[in-house]
């Protein structure tokens, strides 16, 4: 186990020097630099290159490069160009935002994706079937900015039960964090327990088909058994690979989400950074972004070996 | 260094400055009882990229910072300048020497008071980082000539100088000398103004509380412009950073916010029969204009830029970029300022000339190359614009191609000579100023057309160097009558931007920054 697990933390390194890379060398192709987002549109020629020199935009890509990577095996991810603070505190001032939201979302998706899948299932074909499947697949269409949009419309400017926008820290105010918070999580939760409850119920429907299943019936169990400890708890195997790809996904930001509810995550971070040219923010926020893409998907792997005892003996 | 101002004797310039000051003090003293206290939640679109006042032009630092710092000198309510931190403004009569005798007992927000060694510090500091320091250009030497006075000699007289010093662009605000050391944007925030700065966090809010120890400018009777006598009414303001419009909206609706900036017009409208909301129209807020590159192929041709200008139907543009929210007018003034230039280039502007376009394209060397019109999504007067033009020009036989870019990328192409025939821009500030910026981008080393011509040269010189209003007027009458001629922009029409306030917001008038002064909540 522990060399599983040292085999796929090696195998990161890799991983995150080519998206370094990439993000670097992307960076630098794309027209525009900060210079002119500092100076505006009518700045001269002479106060654009002024301000390059003094960001050092002017020196070679290779030199930059260098000065950047030495830098980062120091553990210094660089200096935001725009926001007077490091990347680090950037992205860490952020944080509590983007979990949040992921979490919460994520607790409200596995939870009602995962009863409406099972529920699905068990009704194969009959109306709650195909009414709870309509309901997974409207999730899944409808454009989160303008669902995000009909929620405010109604809860915050309507009933006034919840803010129209904006994040209170839980440590300030932990009602207020939750009041904040709800509409944005239930928003991103309704596309993702869409997904949830499609994969829940066609796995569900093919391990009910399977003999071990058949055997379980006959044998007398309980349905509740037979549904929650052997069906499910094989139907979640390919779930529990999709949630991990949702948490990093979220952690990495769900920008659209963070711009309707004017909530300052780590995506509107490094989307206003990216649109900005603020090169040190898009750099290292990508590569943070991408560790904890890596580091959930090698804490499912792992998980996985937990669920399924297979998976690590053919390893 | 006292008595010798003092024998100077005030020149016709000083004397305007003073008078106008008062009057405007006067038209734009507030009325009625005020409440104090209370926090005034604004809503604006996006982050201001920085703080530190001298460094940034941008729109959303503006609306922030005017509220935190001061300059020397400032603009009224009608746009012309007048002393703030400065007493006066004393101009020798060859306009080689400027005299500002300093307010005394004006504190900084650590504090500390103002004297002219801080202004000394922080203008120097404006002509290393300030994002518009060519205004201290024909400045030689800022000397302090007294613990409260500072004078500046010129390397060559300006008469419209001090026009350009006022301008709050991007202000030439006074910091305290320890804070003028730093670079830019590595200042704690601290300035004189009647709000100070407490704290931002991106993307969600900035805070400001009241300054309890401001100090009013009492040779004033009142509010104006962004100088006059202000007064802090409100506790506490905070700046809500909320992108998306129908986001602000929803906030004002619901009472969070009670102040919110760049509404869409529909929306607008429809708040207005709310009687919880005021809505703020604010008619002259920018020209929409189309800016040409002489420098590539079809648009080096005057005849092919002739063609462009006669064939734009202005009314069109206009209605479908700007959601209906605009004003015709083919003037690169508004209509009610000094400097209009009447009815040149009217006849032109007013419809397009289809025939007309069409003889001076098949005159222009013009063989069907694509002509690129840049524009940006961040704007949508900007990429609505460029897509009506392009279907325009198409009905002439012009190969319009749009070419959307994110705006830094439109922002660096716009710098260089390939890849764009046509721009598509909002100038705001420019012809609110006045015409210096206008015409200003349009000559010297870096116009926006990339190219440079004589009689626009000529033009400007006159514009900035003429000793009387009546020749300033006349040189931009014929720099109005130039671009009609030789197309290095073309005026599409004026812009308004709709704001909105709660029923509940008073003393509010709309400026090119929100101010926090003389405002207060019922």
């Amino acid at each position: 186990m522990h060399r599983f697990i040292l085999s796929r933390l090696l195998s990161a390194i890799p991983v995150l020097f080519v998206v370094s890379l990439v993000t670097f060398l992307i960076m630098w192709l794309v027209p525009g630099d900060v210079a002119s987002q500092i100076a505006g549109p009518d700045a001269s020629a002479e106060e654009l290159a002024a301000i390059r020199d003094r960001l050092r935009l002017d020196r070679p890509m290779y030199e930059q490069a260098l000065v950047w990577y030495a830098n980062l095996f120091q553990g210094d991810l660089g200096q935001s160009y725009l926001l007077n603070r490091s990347v680090v505190d950037a992205v860490l001032e952020r944080l509590p935002v983007t979990l949040s939201l992921t979490a919460m979302s994520l607790l409200l998706a596995i939870l009602f994706g995962v009863v409406l899948g099972v529920v699905s299932a068990t009704n194969h074909n009959n109306w709650i079937d195909q009414a709870t499947m309509t309901g997974a697949l409207l999730g899944l269409s409808l454009p989160d900015f303008w669902f995000g949009l009909v929620l405010i419309f109604f809860f915050a400017v309507e009933l006034g039960w919840f803010p129209t926008g904006g994040y209170v820290p839980f440590t300030e105010d932990p009602a207020g964090w939750l009041r904040s918070m709800a509409l944005p999580a239930c928003t991103l939760a309704l596309t993702q327990m869409g997904v949830i409850a499609r994969m829940v119920r066609s796995g569900m429907l093919e391990q009910l088909g399977q003999d071990y299943v058949r055997t379980a019936k006959a044998k007398g169990l309980p349905r509740r058994l037979v549904l929650f400890k052997h069906a499910l708890r094989n139907a979640l195997i390919p779930v529990i690979t999709l949630i991990g790809v949702m948490t990093g996904i979220l952690l990495g930001g769900a920008v659209v989400i963070e711009v309707v509810y004017s909530l300052p995550g780590v995506g509107r971070l490094i989307i206003g950074a990216i649109q900005n040219r603020d090169y040190p923010i898009v750099q290292g926020g990508l590569l943070l972004t991408a560790a904890v893409f890596v580091f959930v998907n090698i804490a499912v792997d792992i998980l996985y070996t937990v669920i399924d005892p297979r998976v690590r003996n053919v390893r | 260094m006292k008595s010798c101002h003092e024998s100077r004797r005030p020149t016709p310039l000083r004397r305007l400055l003073i008078a106008a000051a008062a009057l405007a003090g006067i038209a734009a003293a507030p009325a009625g009882a005020q409440t104090e206290g209370g926090e005034l939640v604004l809503a604006q679109g996006a982050n201001p990229p920085s703080l530190d006042a001298m460094t940034s032009s941008s729109e959303s630092a503006r609306n922030i910072n005017m509220n935190i710092f001061e300059s020397l000198v400032t603009i009224d309510e009608n746009v012309n300048p007048i002393p703030m931190l400065a007493k006066s403004i004393e101009a020798s009569d060859d306009l080689m020497t400027y005299v500002f005798p300093l307010r005394e007992g004006v504190k900084f927000h650590n504090g500390d008071e103002m004297t002219a060694a801080d202004v000394k510090a922080s203008l120097e500091r404006y002509r290393e980082f300030g994002a518009t320091r060519g205004m201290l250009d024909k400045v030689a030497e800022i000397e302090i000539t007294g613990e409260y006075e500072i004078t500046f000699r010129m390397s060559e007289a300006t008469p419209t100088f001090i026009e350009g010093f006022a301008s709050p662009r991007a202000p030439a605000v006074i910091i305290p000398e320890e804070e003028a050391a730093k670079g830019a944007n590595e200042i704690e925030i601290i300035g004189t103004g009647p709000y100070r700065f407490v704290e931002f966090v991106p993307d969600s809010h900035v805070t400001l509380e009241k300054f309890a120890d401001y100090t009013a400018n009492e040779d004033f009777d009142g509010p104006t412009g962004f100088g006059g006598n202000k007064t802090a009414y409100l506790d506490k303001a905070t700046y809500r950073i909320i992108p998306e419009a129908g986001a602000r909206i929803a906030a004002l609706e619901a009472g969070e916010v009670q102040w919110a900036d760049q509404l869409p017009v529909p929306a607008a409208k429809r708040l207005m029969s709310d009687p919880e909301v005021t809505v703020f129209e604010a008619r002259q807020w920018a020209f929409l204009t189309l800016i040409m590159n002489w420098k590539l192929p079809p648009t080096d041709d005057i005849d092919f830029r002739r063609a462009v200008l006669y064939a734009i139907e202005p009314e069109e543009v206009m209605a479908i970029a700007t959601e209906g929210f605009y004003d015709l007018n083919h003037g690169w003034q508004y209509p009610d300022r000094t400097y209009n230039a009447g009815d040149i280039g009217k006849e032109i502007y007013q419809v397009a000339d289809i025939d007309k376009a069409k003889e001076f394209l098949g005159q222009s060397s013009y063989d069907g190359e694509e002509f690129q019109i840049l524009t940006d999504p961040n704007y949508g007067e900007h990429s609505r614009a460029a897509v009506v033009i392009a279907e325009q020009l198409k009905g002439i036989g012009i190969n319009a191609v749009v070419k959307q870019l994110d705006w830094a990328t439109v922002l660096k192409i716009r710098l260089t000579d390939e890849d764009w025939n046509g721009w598509t821009l909002m100038q705001g500030l420019e012809p609110f100023l006045g015409p210096y910026g206008i015409a200003a981008k349009m000559t010297g080393e870096q116009p926006h057309q990339r190219g440079t011509d004589p009689v626009l040269d000529d033009g400007y010189n006159r514009l900035i160097t003429g000793a009387t209003v009546e020749d300033r007027q006349q040189a931009f009458a014929d720099i109005q009558t130039a671009v009609y001629d030789l197309v290095p922009q073309i005026k599409i029409g004026d812009v308004g931007r709709m704001q909105a306030g709660s029923a509940r917001l008073k003393g509010f008038k709309p400026f090119r920054a929100p101010r926090l002064n003389d405002v207060w909540l019922e």
